[in-house]
């Protein structure tokens, strides 16, 4: 798995690093490296253009440090204007001590408005208030119980009124129920529609013309492609937007929207999305994410790390196909006790590309601690003989307990010891799946 | 069914269709320019950043300045070819044998219209007279059996009874059961969404995959990964996820009514050899259609 992460920082500026200087051509290929990556987490093509532009600027100002190597300094760069663009701040949401506020949450179909009205409710209870959720969904079948029920779960009280009332009459007489029995925040779960379906847009129009909204928050969905600017440019134009909450982001998305959002709307985005749990709601830290649009982790520190680790030519050697093809359980072997010279596993993994890291977590699952663990591991390869570490397909069950006997440990995790293997093998020759996950590996 | 699609999707598309001409006439006199274009139309319909490079190798190729400027029909076809030859030959996208029981099983990520997408599906099949059993297989969502039960209704169509929070597999086991018994010639298991990168949770679809595959080995299975138009790259990764657990035999794409077109889909096929069944674009139980690869390049170039 190093080796692929190696990969991509080789084709990204090995061949610079051994310049000292860096060239024209070095300097089109890295942005033309970084232009990928940015649309490959979905980040908006014209964002991307404007991106290029400017960091092609900075690179040619400031490419010339001593301190770093130019490969390092440009991705640092990137790094620079990414967290420029999406502020450094954690904006909140504005809620008045005195007055009841208002809180209408919109956005397209099954960006998760429920769940989040009610994780949003919760963090706010939690903070002391007093919150109100208005199923105001009168389209989606159940939309209505999914809001009790989860309401119910939370501990929060939920306003459903009369079923065959439009959402604008229950809106209307929830914001009287607040008054009369004190809840200090509303907030409103409105149906999913899309931004272009003018009847839908008049029905939020005329919700905000009748009550005052005091925040208005456009929930997307993180794994949006091209298409989310769009909507929440026009979302913000007919009805009007305060800022955003960005749902889904535990997945594997890299979240290039938030850097679209961030550059041509001006609008904060305010918490995040991360986990069924009704407790899955984080407020949005934007440093955080720019690593994560890059699909980097925090790639400066784990450059170090390699570097402490690996002699170059020998991660020249790793990225190459040969290497992919002829991995065996010596290489294998190999990258586990290296890994393990940088640090704890745990460190490593959080460092990592998070693409990366989820593949990796399920080999610390199966050996458990990294200690033992990478012993047990040792055990089993030491007691192979050495065509069988080379050749690993022709280790059948019999040869299975010759080895669980003689590493002392069992055929069951000899079995889970290769089935690591074999999927680790399969995953560094499967182009396909490699691309998707490495926007940086191209030649 | 195609004309309602037409209709579906040109309440959004007009401004668009103007655009796509004018993009050949202006830049047919200037290749980079002209590529720059194709590049930004491919880049939107989130096709992906490798792909549209792919593409754009094969426009390489031809010498546009020798055509006249009006001549930009014949780049629209020839984009088109284009994209056609990528998407390769497989296997029947969907595979429904009215003598035997068929078994639909609709996966997929949080919020892509899974319920809405197995209540279209149970109506499609209603005229053929494939007498149909719902079953609502998401305990985990709150209200998700509601809103299938709805549906169910709202067709009539028989759903399967079942109580949140039991176990999918085992609501799976009982429906099969009572199909068999009433003689069902359709199940369509709606299942609950999931991101792919939840190993437990995929680990819970592939026990209930388990689960048809011991209890109904002689039924056609068709497992449908359901992905939206507005998803990005990330469809890529799903896709290949759920591929790897479930072996999933078609991909349904779904609101095809709002701007966003689905371009990631177009890769999928290219890079998984996974084929697409239907397509759906809007709220209405009719809504849906069979996919035909002409008319979803047509979405997405328009």
């Amino acid at each position: 798995m190093l080796d692929i992460l190696s990969e991509k920082f080789q084709s990204i500026f090995s061949k610079i690093r051994e310049k000292g200087k860096i060239s024209e051509s070095d300097i089109k290929q890295s942005l033309r490296e970084i232009k990928l990556a940015l649309l490959e987490a979905d980040v908006h093509y014209k964002v991307v253009k404007d991106f290029i532009v400017k960091l092609e600027e900075k690179v040619n100002q400031e490419v010339l440090s001593k301190t770093l190597t130019p490969g390092q300094q440009i991705i640092k760069i990137t790094h620079g204007i990414l967290t420029e663009i999406l502020g450094e701040k954690q904006i909140k949401i504005n809620i008045n001590e005195k007055i009841p506020t208002t809180i209408l949450l919109i956005g397209l179909q099954g960006s998760g408005k429920t769940t989040t009205a009610v994780k949003l409710a919760l963090t706010l209870k939690n903070n002391g208030h007093i919150p109100l959720l208005v199923a105001a969904d009168r389209i989606r079948p159940a939309a209505i119980e999914q809001l009790s029920i989860l309401g119910g779960e939370a501990g929060i009280d939920v306003f459903t009124g009369n079923i065959n009332k439009s959402a604008i009459d229950t809106i209307l007489e929830a914001e009287q129920w607040a008054k009369k029995y004190k809840y200090n925040v509303t907030i409103i779960d409105s149906a999913g529609r899309l931004h272009i379906d003018q009847e839908l847009i008049q029905e939020l129009k005329k919700i905000k013309n009748s009550i005052q909204v005091h925040e208005t928050l456009l929930v997307l969905d993180a794994l949006m492609g091209q298409d989310a600017l769009r909507v929440a440019n026009d979302f913000n134009n007919e009805v009007g937007v305060d800022g955003f909450i960005l749902t889904k982001l535990d997945g594997d998305a890299r979240g290039g929207v938030a850097l679209s959002l961030r550059s041509r709307t001006n609008l904060p985005i305010k918490f995040a999305g991360v986990g069924e749990k009704i407790t899955d709601l984080e407020p949005f830290y934007p440093d955080r994410i720019s690593s994560r649009i890059l699909g980097m982790g925090d790639t400066l520190t784990l450059i170090e790390k390699i570097e402490a680790s690996y002699a170059r030519n020998e991660l020249q050697n790793m990225g190459g196909k040969v290497f992919r093809e002829q991995f065996n359980l010596n290489d294998f072997y190999e990258q586990l006790k290296k890994i393990k010279k940088m640090g704890s596993l745990e460190n490593i993994f959080n460092l990592m590309p998070f693409q990366f890291s989820s593949s990796l977590k399920n080999i610390k699952q199966d050996f458990g601690d990294e200690e033992k663990g990478l012993k047990r591991v040792e055990a089993i390869i030491c007691s192979m003989t050495k065509q069988e570490r080379l050749d690993p397909d022709i280790i059948n069950g019999s040869r299975r307990r010759r080895i669980a006997r003689g590493s002392g440990t069992t055929v069951n995790e000899v079995n889970r010891l290769l089935n690591q293997f074999f999927k680790m093998k399969k995953f560094l020759k499967q182009r396909t799946g490699l691309d998707s996950l490495v926007p940086f590996m191209r030649k | 069914m195609l004309a309602s699609l037409k209709t579906g999707l040109k309440k959004t598309r007009d401004s668009l269709i103007d655009k796509y001409d004018m993009l050949f006439t202006d830049a047919v006199k200037d290749k980079n320019l002209f590529l720059e274009k194709i590049e930004e139309l491919l880049i939107l319909s989130d096709i992906g950043p490798r792909t549209t490079e792919e593409i754009l190798t094969r426009f390489q190729a031809i010498n546009i300045h020798q055509y006249k400027m009006n001549d930009f029909n014949y780049f629209k076809k020839y984009l088109k070819q284009i994209l056609i030859e990528l998407i390769p030959a497989t296997d029947d996208a969907f595979i429904i044998n009215p003598e035997i029981l068929n078994i639909v099983m609709v996966v997929g990520v949080n919020g892509t219209g899974k319920t809405s997408f197995a209540g279209k599906l149970a109506y499609y099949f209603k005229d053929g007279a494939l007498d149909t059993l719902l079953v609502p297989a998401d305990t985990f969502r709150a209200g998700a059996i509601e809103q299938l039960t709805y549906l169910a209704k709202q067709i009539d169509v028989e759903v399967m009874r079942t109580s949140a929070g039991s176990e999918p597999a085992s609501v799976v086991f009982d429906s099969i059961h009572s199909a068999k018994a009433k003689k069902k010639k359709l199940l369509i298991i709606d299942t609950a969404g999931r991101l792919h990168t939840y190993s437990n949770l995929m680990k819970e679809l592939e026990k209930v995959k388990r689960v048809i595959k011991k209890n109904a080995p002689e039924a056609a299975l068709n497992i449908i990964l359901v992905i939206d138009a507005t998803t990005g790259q990330n469809g890529l990764a799903q896709a290949i996820s759920f591929k790897e657990s479930l072996n999933i035999s078609s991909i349904t794409l779904t609101k095809l009514d709002g701007t966003s077109k689905g371009g990631i889909v177009f890769t999928i096929q290219k890079d998984l050899l996974i084929p697409v069944s239907f397509l759906t674009y809007g709220e209405k139980i009719t809504d849906l259609c069979r996919y035909d690869t002409e008319k979803f390049i047509e979405i997405l170039l328009n």
